[in-house]
């Protein structure tokens, strides 16, 4: 009784896998193991009707399960872990979904996983995986229905069991009901009244899928990021796009070195307002429509002359968001980019821009020493240091062997080969032994710019390291490494400065694909995902209507649900459902078709003999088809033996009546 | 005749009470459904299911998951599946408008027994119809119906009183297509059906008070001598007339009869006092076991009388003769 019977249950099983396969790809290797365990025994216990397992190995498994994802993650409050114990539970409960209503259940949590995966990624691809789980959601959901409707019936003996769908018959079926359903939704959309200010906010504690710059920077940091490709943020400029010398987005700053890595600096202090840049002549103004990366700072060109809303601008000019960016961000920002960073560097601030930790590179000190007492000028020091980069066999690479206690003194004398963060954290430092105030800049430098999109795409692998030196008269003044040793990295981008491809399918055809394509991405974004309230509130001032109450917006949503439903009914009550149309009925439709386009048309009371016998004689010469057909139709549906239904389906494939008369 | 308030279905709680609403409405404004009935839309209701309402719930978290975070997909997939659902309300109603009830019929039970009602549908529309279910307090049945076919349901009712039983109000109801809502209608029928008396376990034995001239004497089996004919296969050796086989040089065989038997008289009167309803039992298994038997019976009570005779034209109408027994 109410079992859902295989071939629900396979649909329910390929509903789950689809819904769960964003989610796995990022789950520790260790949680997959749990995941997989009960699908892959609920599949095998389906094709090969395996016994239900003992209740022992089900709890087992459960316990198991929870406590490798409790290891794994640490912390189950994390929204990547919350939505694994999502998965985890909906696959253990695989192995215990032997009623319609665990099926249910099963699908229902399916979907809601469906949507959970929107939170991590709003990219192109995923509406078609959600209306791919949607559709599988559907199909299963009918079956689920049939086998309710039949499981409690009592079966007529010996009366043909349910109309069987065609596989192609139910997803069809489902898929037309998904794209009738599909006006009303976006009816729903765009009228459905949106909240400016969430309910309820989100705890910092749930981020644990960040991405992108994190708050330090070690050798190798900035490499890594190197490796994705995925867009850190989009920019739109309302003039002309900057020259890409000057595309070096802000990030974070660091200014205590101990060694190793470079970190924080005053994050906690934001700049007075007099301190704020002036939007100069030659500022850029330009609107950033920045991905999720579930950290708190903002992007920006030197220098931010507005800040944001609900975010602030450290003394370092680094642009920090109250909530880290969850979801994709836009926010319009001015520039001026001729600003002079701190024209005096108060006695705290140059102590911190100079601090070394004691006893490193001894070999270092010794250049810097020298050089110092040639070039006494602060200016004349830092091209001396940044003509050394240039002139000496130093190498861009991707390759950058691993560097001990004396970091700069090996980088500097012995492997001679790195990414941005070496030159820039090697150069910050021989400053700071040279008594000039350093520190270091992480962000991105350069874009790809959409000729027909016109924005600016910037990618991970677009991420920098540089440094800043405080000179007398100048301020701080940005001073880029890199430059002096790859001049393309910043006139071409990160890759153009590269001699070998980073992995198998690095291609620049495929790269210049793939920027390509991201012009649908960024309109997605634009037209989709940064919908909101303030979007509708616009949408509605451009038909003159100034203000929207939610009454009002209600009152417009059912007016157009009434519209739509006006055009969708219709068409709904056209749907057959996915019964499979009788086959050999359906070729002798065909057939009588043909016999019409010859000139023949029978009544619709002859039988198939008598239809054949008219036919025969308004068409002679094809009186043997006809008749050929006729009796492989009568056979079919009448015989105790009938013959095979290709022959039917052949002949009249191969009927063609030559017309009457002509 | 039992008339139950409700409709038993899955539902409990709130959509019983809402059937039993329903029900009242319609026995109160229409009455009993007169056939055949072709379903139209006044009247058929719709109303969610329980998993429709589960389902609703989910979506009504979903979406406001996405609203609070402003998440425009989540959003999206909600709204996608609200108007998916909404759509499935429109099919629930299609698959069961058009629909012609013709006819509804039950064979004549034993009280006691379950009567089977056929509730004969017609599709007369170009489209198949899916999961078509009627639900009884006692039950469901299930059917598809393909174009421009019929189908039948099947609804059970159990009596304990013999005499007329009125089928009770049943719903004809469906899923379709993914049992998020419920479309119904309701069927107060006023088809009838038979229900005999129950016979009883261990009746007295048959009365031999008939006259004998209207019995019959049955060959074949017996002790009596009837006569001779040429053996056929088959016959038994002990039957073979030796004696007169080798008179004619060819086998005979004897054919014998039983007793001519006298036709039994199964009367009221004669049975003394007694409660009604146990002398109707007894008289309900004597006709059973006299038309098992093939001995000719007759019958006779207050209000009805019939001569003697056999086979189940005469078995079912002394049956009826004794169900509807005032």
């Amino acid at each position: 009784m109410n079992d859902p019977g295989r071939n629900s249950t396979l649909w329910l099983l390929a509903t789950l896998i689809l819904a769960m396969s964003p989610q796995a790809i990022s789950m520790p290797p260790l949680v997959l193991v749990t995941v997989l365990f009960p699908l892959f025994w609920r599949i095998g216990s389906e094709l090969r009707n395996w016994k239900p397992l003992p209740a022992l190995v089900r709890h087992g498994a459960t316990a198991v399960a929870l406590v490798t994802l409790f290891l794994s993650y640490g912390d189950l409050s994390g929204r990547r872990a919350a939505v694994s114990l999502l998965t985890v539970m909906l696959a253990l409960k695989l192995m215990e979904c032997y009623r319609i209503r665990d099926a249910r259940l099963v699908i229902c949590f399916s979907l809601f996983l469906c949507a959970t995966q929107f939170l991590f990624n709003q990219g192109i691809v995923m509406p078609f995986y959600a209306g791919a789980t949607v559709i599988l959601a559907l199909v299963t959901l009918t079956q689920l229905h049939r086998a309710e409707a039949w499981a409690e019936a009592w079966r007529h003996e010996g009366e043909p069991p349910a109309v069987k769908a065609s596989l192609f018959a139910e997803l069809s079926f489902s898929f037309r009901l998904l794209a009738l359903a599909i006006p009303v939704s976006l009816a729903f959309f765009v009228l459905f009244p949106r909240l400016a200010n969430p309910l309820w906010g989100i705890p910092d504690t749930t981020l644990d899928s960040k991405s992108g710059l994190s708050d330090s920077m070690s050798p190798g940091s900035i490499q890594n990021l190197f490796m994705d490709d995925s867009p850190a943020f989009r920019v739109k400029f309302s003039g002309p796009v900057p020259p890409a010398e000057q595309l070096y987005w802000r990030g974070p700053v660091f200014w205590r070195y101990d060694g190793q890595t470079w970190k924080g600096g005053f994050y906690g202090r934001n700049i007075d307002a007099a301190d704020l840049p002036e939007p100069g002549n030659s500022a850029w103004d330009y609107s950033v429509q920045l991905e999720p990366n579930e950290r708190k700072w903002l992007f920006a060109l030197d220098y931010p002359a507005s800040i944001p809303s609900d975010s602030r601008l450290t003394l370092d000019y680094q642009l920090i968001r109250r909530q880290p960016v969850i979801q994709l961000i836009q926010y319009g920002i001015v520039s001026n980019p001729d600003f002079i960073d701190t024209p005096e560097l108060s006695a705290p601030l140059r102590f911190q821009a100079l601090d070394l930790p004691e006893n490193r590179n001894p070999r270092a000190r010794d250049l810097v020493e020298r050089w110092r007492q040639q070039f006494p000028g602060d200016a004349e020091l830092v091209q001396r240091v940044l003509g050394h980069f240039n002139r000496e066999p130093f190498y861009y690479s991707l390759e950058a062997p691993l560097l001990g206690t004396h970091a700069v003194d090996e980088f500097l004398f012995d492997t001679r080969t790195g990414f941005c963060e070496h030159y820039a954290s090697t150069f910050a430092v021989m400053m700071r032994m040279a008594g000039i105030p350093a520190r270091i800049v992480t962000g991105y430098q350069g874009g790809w710019h959409s000729e027909r999109g016109d924005y600016l795409l910037v990618r991970q692998s677009d991420a920098h390291a540089w440094a800043e030196v405080w000179l007398q008269g100048r301020g701080w003044t940005r001073v880029d490494p890199t430059a002096a040793v790859a001049p393309l990295r910043v006139q071409q981008g990160s890759l153009g400065a590269l001699d070998s491809p980073r992995h198998l399918l690095d291609y620049p055809w495929l790269r210049g694909l793939r920027n390509s394509a991201d012009l649908i991405q960024q309109r997605w974004n634009d037209w989709v995902i940064e919908y909101g309230a303030g979007r509708q509130a616009r949408l509605f001032s451009s038909f003159g209507l100034d203000y929207m109450s939610p009454v009002m917006l209600v009152s417009v949503l059912f007016l157009a649900i009434a519209v739509f439903s006006a055009i969708v009914f219709p068409v709904v009550l056209r749907i057959k459902g996915p019964g499979q149309k009788d086959p050999i009925q359906h070729a002798w439709q065909k057939f009588l078709k043909q016999l019409a386009k010859a000139g023949f048309t029978g009544l619709p009371s002859d039988g198939a003999i008598e239809l054949a016998e008219a036919a025969a004689l308004v068409l002679p010469s094809d009186s043997a088809a006809i008749n050929n057909i006729a009796r492989l139709y009568t056979r079919s549906r009448y015989a105790a033996v009938p013959p095979p239904f290709a022959d039917l389906k052949q002949a009249v494939r191969d009927f063609r009546p030559k017309k009457n008369g002509g | 005749m039992t008339q139950t308030s409700t409709i038993a279905g899955e539902e409990s709680g709130f959509g019983e009470r809402f059937d039993s609403w329903v029900l009242e409405r319609v026995r109160r404004r229409r009455g009993p459904t007169e056939l055949p009935r072709t379903l139209e839309y006044r009247h058929i209701y719709i109303m969610p299911t329980r998993f429709g309402y589960w389902f609703g719930a989910l979506l009504a978290l979903t979406a406001l998951g996405g609203l609070n975070f402003n998440n425009n997909m989540t959003l999206m997939l909600a709204f996608l599946l609200a108007a998916i659902a909404q759509l499935t309300t429109l099919l629930a109603y299609r698959n069961l408008a058009g629909i012609r009830i013709d006819a509804i019929r039950a064979g004549p039970i034993f009280a006691g027994e379950p009567a089977c009602f056929r509730v004969f549908l017609k599709n007369p529309e170009e489209r198949g119809r899916f999961a078509i279910q009627a639900v009884s307090p006692e039950g469901q049945d299930c059917t598809d119906i393909a174009a421009q076919h019929s189908g039948q349901l099947k609804i059970l009712q159990t009596s304990g009183q013999r005499g007329w039983m009125q089928l009770g109000p049943f719903r004809i109801e469906n899923r379709y297509p993914l049992g998020l809502f419920r479309a119904w209608t309701v069927v107060i029928p006023t088809a009838k059906c038979l229900v005999y008396p129950k016979p009883a376990p261990n009746p007295p034995a048959l009365p031999k008070t008939g006259r004998g001239d209207s019995g019959t004497a049955r060959l074949g089996e017996g002790e009596h001598f009837h006569g001779l004919r040429e053996f056929q296969t088959g016959d038994p050796l002990r039957r073979i007339a030796w004696r007169t086989s080798a008179r004619h040089q060819k086998l005979y065989s004897r054919v014998m009869e039983s007793p001519r038997e006298d036709a039994c008289e199964l009367n009221w009167y004669l049975m003394g006092q007694g409660d009604t309803e146990e002398k109707l039992s007894i008289l309900a298994a004597w006709v059973l076991r006299a038309e098992r038997r093939q001995i000719p019976y007759s019958l006779e009570l207050p209000g009805g009388a019939l001569p003697a005779g056999l086979g189940e034209d005469h078995r079912d109408a002394c049956l009826e003769i004794l169900a509807l027994h005032k």
